[in-house]
């Protein structure tokens, strides 16, 4: 299985060059994850994942629904063990390696906290004095445009905020690897777009390293340096594609509308094999 | 295209009712205006069926009589010294029941074990009528205010652990897999996530225990006491002595009202988040 491969259109052999030095932050190495059902038989759902995440990159995974992105973030989060392999992770922290800032696949905010106290949760379970980390979320939350919601509930909060909240909590805590479970799934499109534009130049700005799991082949060929394409489950890596449209380009929508953009979609697109009814259980 | 005739339909302002605000508002007048003309009805059918005979004030008591009775009791102070007593033996019971049985159902989520061994013999208590345990708590207790919040305690204890460690199994694991992905250690999942996730069901459990307190502390005064509204029925029952029969049992119907509004109150308090989703 050959899980890294040469880039089919234009590689740029600087950027490469640049990777090769740069330490991985995550390595995965023959991970596979199978779940027991009720019934006693094992379902296999991750079949080999070998995977290298090099610091400041930002990855985006792209597979058929339900073939086992979230349980490979599960994995890599540490709330699920893996049935076999391994995973490297490297970081500030000598305790656990990196630390992860985990946006699961829903929004996931707490009902009974205001805006402010969810994004302060992640602060809050570091021992961060309250003073210090409501300062600290304001400044967050007006950058967003959320200011004004400071002390509401959720529940009175619009699904694309609701998702930027917990976009902000994710990365309040400064975490040195970045896992987004489709985080603007419930986003209109031009918030998407936008928000796309901002969170790039963010993570670019603080060097961070992220991993996104997304739905939208256009989404991660706008904002990545490597798209990863998964299989069917048991899934595996099938082809890796080093993009980086978005780093060279400077911006999201130029990589968009690049001539590279819609090559790398139709190869994307024929490689999920995407089958509109029948799809094999 | 056919001759088509057309209709013109102008929405102006203020000609759809989309104020609720408004509506409830005057629904509420109106609404305890019927109540109030309908209790008044039967309050005047009553008593003329009484002073025409149709109706023996004997077995079912008249409202002037009820007034009366009301009134000498209200003036001689024993209403309120037994209004007093039950709604003490009622709150104490109710609280402690209310508030350990959540505190212990809530922990129950640390020891999935101890919750698995003691499950079956918290649904026979709960399926258990408390008020059958009052001979015996009478007995250990006396027949005093102590054995009455005994009972209430019983009556309340395993309805709100039922109901809290329910909670503690209605919680996302997403939530709990958060909290864990940022680091949090089982007691802050805990503090953090699994009691307040749990709050709605205990506050729903506080106020069907309202309910099962007074059951149960009347039951016990029946049983053998030496006051109490309980009592004042009871033997006021047994000497045919309807209206005071009656002056009771309104009286313990304030009470509940009252109490279900604290509870309420305290609900809009402690769920916040829960207000307007209504
Ligand atoms: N705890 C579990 N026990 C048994 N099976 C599980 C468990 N968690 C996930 N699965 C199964 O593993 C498979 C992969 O699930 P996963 O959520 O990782 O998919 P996904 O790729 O994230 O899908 P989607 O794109 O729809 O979010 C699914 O078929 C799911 O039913
Ligand atoms: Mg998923």
């Amino acid at each position: 299985m050959n899980s890294s491969i040469a880039v089919p259109i234009s590689p740029n052999a600087k950027l490469n060059d640049q990777e090769m030095l740069r330490q991985s932050v995550i390595s995965l190495s023959g991970v596979k994850k199978a779940f027991t059902s009720p019934s006693g038989e094992s379902i296999p759902v991750i079949e080999d994942i070998t995977l290298d995440i090099k610091q400041e990159e930002f990855i985006s995974i792209v597979g058929p629904s339900g073939c086992g992105k979230s349980t490979m973030f599960n994995i890599i989060a540490s709330l699920l063990e893996p049935s076999d392999g391994s995973i490297t992770l490297r970081g500030r922290d000598p305790a656990c390696g990196a630390r992860i800032g985990y946006m699961l696949q829903r929004d996931l905010l707490f009902p009974w906290r205001t805006i402010i106290d969810n994004v302060c949760l992640g602060l809050e379970i570091q021992g961060v004095a309250k003073a210090k980390r409501y300062a600290m979320a304001r400044e967050q939350l007006a950058r967003y445009g959320l200011a004004d919601f400071a002390d509401q509930y959720p529940s009175t909060l619009s699904g694309g905020m609701r998702q930027r909240v917990a976009l902000i909590r994710t990365l309040i805590t400064d975490p040195d690897l970045i896992l987004l479970d489709e985080p603007f799934s419930a986003l209109d499109y031009q918030t998407r777009l936008v928000l796309e534009e901002e969170i790039v130049s963010i993570l670019k700005e603080h060097h961070k390293t992220v991993v996104l799991i997304t739905h939208d082949i256009g989404e991660a060929i706008a904002m990545s340096d490597r798209v990863a394409v998964m299989t069917q489950r048991p899934t595996s890596v099938k082809k890796i594609y080093d993009v980086g449209l978005s780093r060279e380009l400077g911006s999201c929508l130029k990589a968009r509308s690049d001539t590279r953009y819609q090559r790398y979609f139709d190869s994307i697109w024929d490689d999920l094999d995407i089958q509109i009814s029948g799809a094999e259980q | 295209m056919s001759e088509a005739q057309f209709y013109t339909h102008t929405i102006r302002a203020g000609s759809i009712k989309e104020n609720d605000e408004q509506r409830t508002r005057s629904s509420f007048i109106t609404d305890n205006l019927w109540r109030v003309t309908g209790i008044g009805l039967v309050v005047v059918l009553w008593q003329i069926g009484v002073m025409t005979d149709w109706i023996n004030p004997f077995l079912m008591g008249s409202p002037v009589g009820i007034a009366g009775e009301a009134w000498r009791l209200i003036q001689s102070g024993q209403l309120l010294n037994d209004t007093i007593a039950t709604v003490y033996a009622t709150v104490v019971g109710f609280l402690l029941g209310s508030i350990l049985g959540s505190i212990s159902g809530l922990l129950l989520w640390f020891s999935r074990t101890t919750a698995r061994i003691i499950d079956p013999f918290m649904v026979a208590l709960n399926g258990l009528p408390k008020i059958a345990l009052a001979p015996m708590i009478i007995i250990w207790f006396g027949s005093g205010m102590l054995s009455k919040i005994a009972l209430a305690f019983v009556a309340t204890f395993v309805v709100a652990l039922l109901s809290a460690y329910q909670g503690t199994h209605q919680i996302d694991r997403n939530l709990i897999n958060l909290m864990r992905s940022m680091g949090a250690s089982r007691r802050e999942v805990f503090t953090k996530v699994v009691a307040p996730a749990s709050l709605p069901w205990i506050i729903s459990a506080f106020r069907l225990n309202i309910g099962f307190a007074l059951i149960a502390e009347i039951g016990g005064e029946f049983i053998s006491s030496d006051r109490g509204l309980g009592r004042m029925i009871f033997v006021a029952g047994n000497l045919f002595n309807l209206n005071v029969v009656w002056v009771g049992v309104i009286t313990l119907m304030i009470v509940a009202i009252v109490l279900y509004v604290i509870v309420s109150q305290v609900e809009k308090r402690l769920l916040p988040w829960e207000q307007g989703q209504r």
